[in-house]
């Protein structure tokens, strides 16, 4: 019945969304960029796509800073528009994907604020699509006790903070576990919310935070081994969702090392053919880039996923599918970017192409 | 240049000191030869692991800035919170010295701290192998770096004394050794001179000294003559007088 409904409110969004799917860079685009020998060269290719517009303007030796920059312009002014044009409750998911950058900023401004920086510089590496209202007013506080009690309570993550940490929290643990613990919040909130929309957006989106909670579970044991992190707080960062969810999870925190990880992946169909042939020991020498990693293959996963979100028509999967394809593409830019200005072209080709 | 010589008074004493000097002179540029000699060889030994540490520089540094490319890709921006999060260095570096004949080389050491390091937990959700990848990359770097830093500091030292000896090398070689011998040779000469002027003087002398004997017996001579024709004196007790008793010479004196 939703189908009957959805375009009156989402309709022309989802043209949108699918207009901008279409502008994504395609496989022979991506063989293009990876032929350019200079960086004009490649300015020049993608002159030809989205980005085409925002590095018009930039002087010409273009660092990949300033690439990133103006991708991340150019997915911002993208995002923005839907976000201008969303009614609810589509306006309210999409408030829901912009939650996780929301997260890195306030982790950001946490960081600058425990170490007494001044933190209105920190205002301009915010990710833009992570701004709230109350943002500029975090940088009023100056201790993390105010920050705590004045300013997170308005922000839309104040729902995160009060489950999980207190005020004394923030001062004493260690910033990334607070992130964690955040960004687990945030997923299971999301995941909730996703599965109160009714199908079929529940289960698209089911399917992809149900991968995403899986793969911060791998990564956190995966990042855990041999730190300070105990395995008690490593079970407490797993998000309570996925397919992993319960069961391999309370196996992957008594986890030792990377050959139990290994065993407990290969039981799921889903990810035993992901950990074929994948070096799951990081190598300690430079190139370590000449087999595909675990991460190289999430990534491919994670795209993969995306893309089927696009199969099914009348949900909101597609603009999270849409914001996650376009973020794989321009790490995939910013690499190839990397790749030749750092001239090692040989290694280009390790990008997670998406169509 | 060859023709300088010191000026000093030509005597005895002061060809002694000149000669002590030479002596002293030949010691200070043997001893010199060889220690410029050692600083060369010294010096080669640093040329090449220079070259080599900036040929592998070159490469650890390509790699390090490649790993973080990698970081960034699978990550994202890491800089500010690995920048705040550092506490304390893990990677210092220590002096000390060293001694290569005579010179004190300055020499660096990279005094890496195992473990994990503050940042351990930095990309727990994402990328926190690659991040820690790069960190491991960027220390050997870092490590390469001193070491060529300490190279470097040597090489430039050490090129600054060689040069410094050769030139006091060459300055005894060809300036300072030369000039003593010239004054050597230059004392000796005027020595030479004063001898046979000496000589010369003596020789006169004598020569003077016998006109005037000769003279004074031609006097007598005559005195006789005169005598032996006045009758006075008869010819053959002139002839048998006693010439021992009645000539007296003077006593030579110098």
């Amino acid at each position: 019945m939703n189908e009957i409904y959805f375009n009156v409110d989402a309709g022309y969004l989802e043209g949108v969304v699918r207009g901008y799917r279409d502008g994504l860079i395609t496989a022979p685009q991506y063989l293009n960029l990876t032929q350019c020998e200079t960086m004009d060269d490649l300015r020049l290719q993608l002159a030809t796509t989205d980005y085409g517009a925002f590095l018009q303007n930039e002087p010409s030796p273009i660092s990949t800073s300033t690439l990133v920059a103006r991708c991340t312009d150019a997915l911002v002014a993208e995002f923005q528009y839907l976000q201008q044009n969303a009614a609810e409750p589509i306006s309210r998911f999409l408030d829901y994907i912009t939650y996780g950058y929301m997260i890195d900023n306030v982790i950001l401004l946490i960081t600058g604020t425990l170490h007494e920086r001044d933190t209105h510089d920190l205002l301009d590496k915010c990710h833009p699509l992570g701004l709230f209202d109350s943002m500029p007013a975090l940088c009023v506080a100056s201790t993390v006790q105010e920050l705590y009690s004045t300013v997170m309570v308005d922000s839309p993550l104040a729902g995160y903070f009060r489950e999980c940490l207190s005020a004394e929290d923030l001062n004493e643990l260690n910033i990334e576990i607070i992130r964690n613990t955040l960004y687990k919040a945030y997923l299971e909130d999301f995941y909730a919310y996703c599965q109160g929309l009714g199908e079929p957006t529940a289960s698209v989106m089911g399917e992809i935070l149900r991968f995403e909670a899986d793969r911060r579970t791998v990564n956190i044991t995966i990042n855990s081994f041999g730190t300070e992190l105990s395995k008690d707080d490593r079970t407490r960062l797993y998000p309570r969702l996925g397919n992993m969810y319960p069961e391999a999870q309370t196996r992957l925190a008594r986890a030792d090392d990377m050959d139990q990880v290994k065993a407990i992946l290969e039981q799921y169909s889903e990810y035993k053919s992901m950990i074929v042939g994948v070096s799951l020991h990081a190598p300690a020498d430079g190139d370590g880039r000449g087999a595909q990693s675990l991460e190289d293959r999430f990534f491919g996963k994670e795209v993969q996923l995306n893309k089927d979100a696009f199969e099914q028509q009348f949900h909101y999967g597609v603009f999270y599918s849409w914001l996650r394809l376009k973020e794989q593409e321009i790490r995939n830019v910013v690499w190839i970017a990397e790749c030749i200005s750092q001239q090692q072209k040989d290694k280009v080709g390790s990008y997670t192409a998406i169509y | 240049m060859a023709a300088e010589r010191d000026n000093v008074f030509p005597t005895r004493m002061n060809l002694t000191v000149t000669k002590v000097r030479l002596r002293g002179a030949q010691t200070g540029h043997s001893l010199l030869k060889r220690k410029s000699e050692a600083l060369t060889t010294r010096f080669r030994v640093i040329l090449r692991k220079i070259e080599d540490a900036k040929l592998k520089m070159g490469r650890v540094m390509q790699n390090a800035s490649f790993s973080l490319a990698e970081v960034a890709y699978s990550t994202g921006d890491i800089s500010y919170q690995v920048r705040e999060s550092a506490k304390q260095a893990t990677f210092r570096v220590a002096a000390r010295q060293e001694n290569v004949s005579g010179v004190l080389l300055p020499a660096f050491d990279a005094d890496v701290h195992p473990g994990p390091g503050q940042f351990e937990l930095t990309g727990l959700g994402r990328g926190g192998q690659q991040v820690q990848r790069a960190r491991a990359v960027y220390t050997a770097a870092v490590t390469t770096l001193v070491e060529l830093a300490s190279l470097q500091t040597a090489f430039v030292i050490l090129d600054e004394v060689i040069k410094l000896t050769n030139r006091r090398v060459n300055a005894l070689e060809y300036v300072i050794i030369p000039r003593i011998e010239n004054t050597i040779a230059h004392i000796n000469s005027e020595l030479d001179e004063q001898d046979r002027e000496e000589f010369y003087r003596l020789k006169k002398v004598q020569g003077k000294k016998k006109d005037r004997a000769a003279a004074a017996q031609a006097l007598i001579d005559q005195d006789a003559q005169h005598a032996i024709d006045d009758g006075s004196l008869p010819a053959d007790s002139a002839a048998a007088r006693n010439i021992l008793a009645e000539q007296v010479d003077q006593d030579i004196i110098f």
